[in-house]
Order: structure tokens, then sequence, then C-alpha cells
């Protein structure tokens, strides 16, 4: 691996992009929605001053869903459409070995990602200023951010240089991304909702006349309270399927959204309610780990039922996130491994003297 | 002792059912200039890729300056300049950034690839050019900006895959001139070709490739002794007056010979027939302004392998 050659294939990649309009244009537009985002996300979040942390995670949330959108398209043909180009060969004859030629056109592409969350810095800069931003959330939900545009980039660069169609490359590398953040949102609530359990619901009143009455065992209709003066009707009980998150919820993990979200720090209001979106599906990511009630009972004539001690409110997301596991870092290890897998494979596909070649291509 | 230059042996490579290269022995030495030369689907741009060490043979041994690409493809790659037949140029970079780019990924440090750049850009006779991007060239122009290419890193062994289509008259005799310098210097030149008069005058050998085969040096000298058509013109008359005269000083019958354009056209068995026809035209008094053989030597020799194939 020599540093000089693998800055040279990335810069010719660059300099070939700096110099297409379009590349531009694409920056402005995504300029323009971040200015949207952000308004909107003030008036959402409660305005200058409390809102920060809101303003901040929905800049980065739209930063990610933009990477994901666009980096497939930048880095998905990045081997094939050059072999289909004929620019890939002279790079190949050179003293540029396959690794330096994948790696330098990984890095291209990383750079070309890190593009759009430099056009995001700015807003990101004004929701800090706008205060309640917890330094810790910024700095890694930014790597985070980082991370996944290095992982986009990557697949798409592997498949690139796996498939010999360029076409057919970048629709590949839009079906995996779109495995990774929508599919395990569609997995999820399929299979949890497959592999639902019974639950058991079962229900007592008290005996009621027809004026609405309570009915007592001394034939007054002053007991309501004293449960042995009480008349309680018949157990009414039924059955119905609850879906099963806590089997699955391993699913989400490799969710770019949710990596983000889980990694992310989350600072809570005085309620336990986390202060930024991130807290927010984190709360809804962790609290799948938890198995559901499997029965409830619903007894008039019960005198704990009376107190209300059984039927206090849910944790607070506070307490969810603190009694549940994280599980980013295995996400993002399987992202990792996946990305390093496709890319060993493309470079098997890509070595020269090359011994057998991708159908339907040619060499040069 | 192996031979510094190009070597090949039994060499085989197919792409799987097509057989392109089925059995390529040939030798290029430095310092001369080796055209190979086949019909199309012959197998010419296989073997360069094999040789450029992008493509692994089937069977068979190669060896670019002694190096074997297969084991060392970067000794063979530092040595070796090649030129693709596809143009292939990143679009919007311009020449220079193209050869300086170039230049770095072979090791050169970036003065020397500066240099080195505009140097080569004013060999192939692109400097008016060398900062417009390469998308704007013209077909002859991304064929100098690759012949460029192949030379950025001083290579000891040239692999130029037909180098002179899209070039006009004047780049040809350029580039003719330029790889003779390239063979006086030492180095291995083997060029691809199927424009045969183009080859004839600059190459040193000729290497002939038939359905993926070299054709034995038997069959060339066969094939390049047959019976060659002439061209003959007087100065004085037009073809058809100087059909009798010619026909009677050569004895031949006049109603058989052929006419094309100002010329006739006789063949000959052998070189040293068309030698004693020319005395006899010239003793005969006859003004004759034009007496060359129809066809190059190699174009002949091309031909009739050719004809013997189908």
């Amino acid at each position: 691996m020599n540093g000089a050659r693998l800055w040279t294939i990335a810069r010719l990649e660059l300099t070939q992009r700096v110099r297409t309009v379009a590349w531009y244009v694409l920056l402005g537009i995504f300029a323009l929605l971040l200015i949207g985002v952000t308004l909107l996300s003030f008036l959402a979040f409660g305005g200058w001053g409390t809102g920060g942390a809101g303003v901040f995670s929905a800049v980065v949330y739209v930063t990610l869903l933009l990477v994901l959108l666009v980096s497939p398209t930048l880095s998905g043909n990045s081997i094939n459409g050059d072999r289909d180009a004929a620019t890939l060969a002279p790079l190949q004859v050179t003293l540029a070995t396959t690794g330096e030629i994948l790696l330098g056109k990984f890095l291209a592409a990383c750079i070309t990602g890190l593009a759009f969350a430099a056009v995001a810095v700015p807003f990101l800069v004004i929701a800090t200023l706008a205060g309640g931003v917890n330094g810790w959330a910024v700095v890694t939900s930014l790597v985070v951010l980082v991370v996944e545009v290095g992982i986009v980039a990557a697949i798409g660069v592997a498949i690139s240089g796996i498939l010999a169609r360029p076409l057919f490359s970048v629709a590949v590398t839009y079906l995996i991304v779109a495995a990774l953040s929508v599919g395990s949102v569609i997995g999820f609530g399929l299979v949890s909702t497959a592999a639902g359990s019974e639950f058991t619901s079962k229900n007592r009143s008290a005996e009621y006349n027809s004026n609405g009455e309570i009915v007592c065992k001394d034939g007054g209709h002053d007991c309501y309270g004293d449960t042995d003066q009480m008349v309680c009707g018949e157990w009414d009980s039924y059955t119905y399927r609850v879906p099963r998150p806590d089997r699955v919820w391993w699913l989400l993990s490799s969710n770019p959204f949710v990596i983000l979200a889980d990694a992310t720090p989350t600072s809570f209001d005085r309620h336990g309610n986390p202060d930024d979106l991130f807290g927010w599906i984190k709360t809804a990511v962790r609290g799948a780990q938890s198995a559901p009630e499997l029965q409830s009972t619903w007894d008039e004539c019960d005198p704990q039922y009376l107190d209300g001690a059984e039927y206090r409110s849910g944790p607070t997301p506070e307490e969810i996130i603190a009694t549940t596991v994280p599980s980013w870092f295995v996400g993002l290890g399987v992202q990792v491994l996946l990305a390093a897998l496709l890319l060993w494979w493309a470079w098997t596909r890509t070595r020269t003297p090359a011994r057998t070649l991708p159908p339907g291509t040619r060499i040069a | 002792m192996e031979s510094p230059g190009i070597l090949a042996t039994g060499v085989r490579r197919s792409f799987g059912n097509v057989h392109a290269v089925r059995d390529v022995t040939l030798e290029a030495r430095p310092g001369a200039v080796t055209g190979l030369i086949g019909p199309n689907g012959s197998g010419k741009t296989t073997l360069l890729l094999m040789l450029a060490s992008l493509l692994a043979p089937d069977a068979g041994s190669l060896r670019i300056g002694g190096i074997d690409p297969i084991t060392d493809p970067a000794g063979v790659r530092a040595i070796t300049g090649w030129m693709p037949d596809a143009l292939g140029a990143w679009s919007s970079l311009t020449a220079r950034e193209t050869l300086v780019a170039t230049g770095r990924l072979y090791d050169l440090d970036a003065a020397t690839s500066a240099a080195g750049a505009a140097r080569l850009l004013h060999e192939v006779g692109l400097t008016n050019l060398a900062d417009a991007p390469a998308r704007v060239f013209s077909r002859g122009q991304k064929q100098r900006l690759g012949l460029a290419r192949a030379l950025v890193h001083d290579p000891k062994v040239l692999l130029l895959d037909e180098p002179a289509s899209g070039l006009d008259p004047q780049a040809r005799v350029e580039l003719r001139v330029l790889l003779r310098r390239l063979a006086a210097e030492g180095r291995t030149v083997l060029i691809s070709s199927h424009i045969l008069s183009e080859l004839e005058e600059v190459v040193d050998e000729a290497v002939f490739l038939v359905d993926g085969a070299t054709v034995s040096s038997d069959r060339v000298a066969a094939a390049a002794s047959r019976r060659r058509t002439w061209r003959i013109r007087l100065a004085d008359r037009d073809a058809r007056a100087a059909v009798l005269p010619v026909a009677g000083v050569l004895g031949l019958d006049a109603a058989l010979i052929p006419i094309d354009r100002r010329d006739l056209l006789v063949s000959f068995e052998t070189d040293a027939g068309a030698a004693a026809a020319l005395a006899a035209l010239v003793g005969a008094g006859l003004p004759v302004a034009e007496f060359a053989a129809a066809t190059g030597l190699l174009e002949h020799t091309f031909l009739d392998l050719e004809g013997g194939r189908s």
C-alpha cells in the first residue's frame, strides 16, 4: 500500500466529480432542503434556546438520509463504470495495486459523501448555538455519521467491483442500503407479529342494577369499595395475539438510523423524556427489548385495584433506556463486516493478471 | 539465456468457449520494432493484454524483459508501457493532468511527473492542447495522449495496440519517426495493426497471427514468395496505349493484362523475374515512370495467409 498512489487515484476520481455541474446542483438542493428542515425543526422543538438538541438531531438525520440516498449513485459504478469507459485498465497497468485502486475509489466516495455533511455544518452550528445541545451527543452522532458515510461508500465501490453492469450495481447498492434502513424495519414488524404470543385478558366487574347503582349483599346500594359486601359478576376472559418485538429487536440493530440513535448519549428533561430525535428513536428501539405483558387482569372486586396500586403508569423513557442494553456496536460491527467482505470479493474480481472475468466484460 | 525483450511460448487463453489465443510463440528483440499482424478477432488484443500483465494465460509462458508477468506483475508494469486499442481517457482531466497522474501512479515524484508530462506532450504534438479537457479531443488526439501515457515511465518495452488508427497522415509520419527512435534507443517495441502499409515502413520484423495462433516462419516465407502483382506506368502514354508495347516486350497476351486507372498490373513469380522484366522494358526504350509492387510484402503475406485460411 503506497500513500502517494492511493491519493492519486482518489484525486483522479474527485477531480472528475468536482468538474461536473450536476454535482454542485445536488449540493445546492441539499442546502435548500436543510434550510427548510432547520426552520421547521425550530418550530417543532420549541424555538431558540431549548430546541437546539432537537434541531441538531433532525439535521444530522436528514444528512444521513441524503447520504444514503445519493451515495449509491456516486459510488455504485466506480469500478465497472471505469471499465466501461476503458479507464480502468490504464490504472491497472501502472504500479497501483488492486487494493490501492479499490481503496482510492473508496476514499473518494467517502470524501464525496462527507461533502454533504460539510454542507450541513452551518446548520449544525446554528443548532448548537441555539443551546441545550450535549457536547458528547454532538461528537458521537457526527462520528457515527462519518462511519455510516464510509460504510455506504465501501458497499457501493465493492458492488461496482463485483457486478459487471453499472446500472445493475447501482441498483444492488440501493437494495442493500434499503434493506438495512427500510427492510430491517419491515422485517422487524413482520417477524415480531408473525412470532407473536397469546395475550389473555381477564375481567370481572361488580354487579350494577338497571339504574346503574351498585348491588350489595345486604340489599343496599352503598357498598362500593367494600369488597366483602359487593356482589361480583362472572370472570370474563378472552385472548388475542400480540407481537413479540423482544424476540427480534436485534433485527433493527444494523439499521443506520437506529445505530445513530442508539450510539448517541441521550439527555433527559425532568420528566425523564429525551430532548432530541435520537433519544425518542432510541426509546422506541430499546423498548422493543422488554417482553410484553401476556395477561392482564381487571377486577373491580379486587381491593388492590381499588387502591390503584396495580395500575401505575409505565416506565419513563429514561427508565427504559437505563434498563435495556445498547446494540449499536453490534449493528455497526455487522455493517463493517459486510462492507469488508464485499470489498474483499470485489478485490478478487478486479485482481490482475485476471484469470476469470465477470461474464460479459472485457478487461479493456 | 532469456531474451530481455518479449518472449512468449505456447501461450493459450480462452474466454468460455471462445479460444481467443490458441497457440502463440513469438519473440520481440530489443532495439527493433516488431509488428503483430492479423485480421480482426485473431487474438492480437488478448495477446497484448497478457503481455501487459492484465490477463493471465491459461497455458504457456511469458517473459517481458526476463520477468514473468504472472509471478511478478509489478516488475513487468515498471518496465512496460501499454497503449490500449480502446480510447479510455478521463474526460474531464486535461492532457497534462492525465500524464502527471499517470506518472504519480508509476511512483515518479511530482516534479519529475510534471517535467515528463511537458516533454511528452511536446513529443506527441499536444502542447497546444495540454490544458484542454480530454473530452474535447478528437480520436487522433486521444490516440496521441494514449501513446504519451504509455511512455510516461520511460518503459523498456512498449506494447502498442493499433496506435496509428485515427491519426492523420502527418501524425502517422511523426509516429513512425517516434517509433524508430524508441527502437533505436534500445527499447523493445511490439505494435499491432491491420493497416499494413503503415507497418511496412516501420517494422523490422513481423509476427503473423491467424485464428489465435502465430504462423510459422516457413509458412510466412512461403506466403511471401508467392506470385505478386506489380504496377507499371509509362511516362508518355496512358495505360491503354501502354498495353501493347509492354505486352510485346514481356511476351504476354495484351488482352490478359488488367488495367487499373493509369497503371498496368503484371504479376511475376519472383523478385528476380520482376527485375528482369524491368530491365527488358528499359532496354526496349520504353519510358518506365513507375514499376512497383502493387501490394507491400506484409500485405501480400497477410492476404495470402488469410486466403489460405478460408
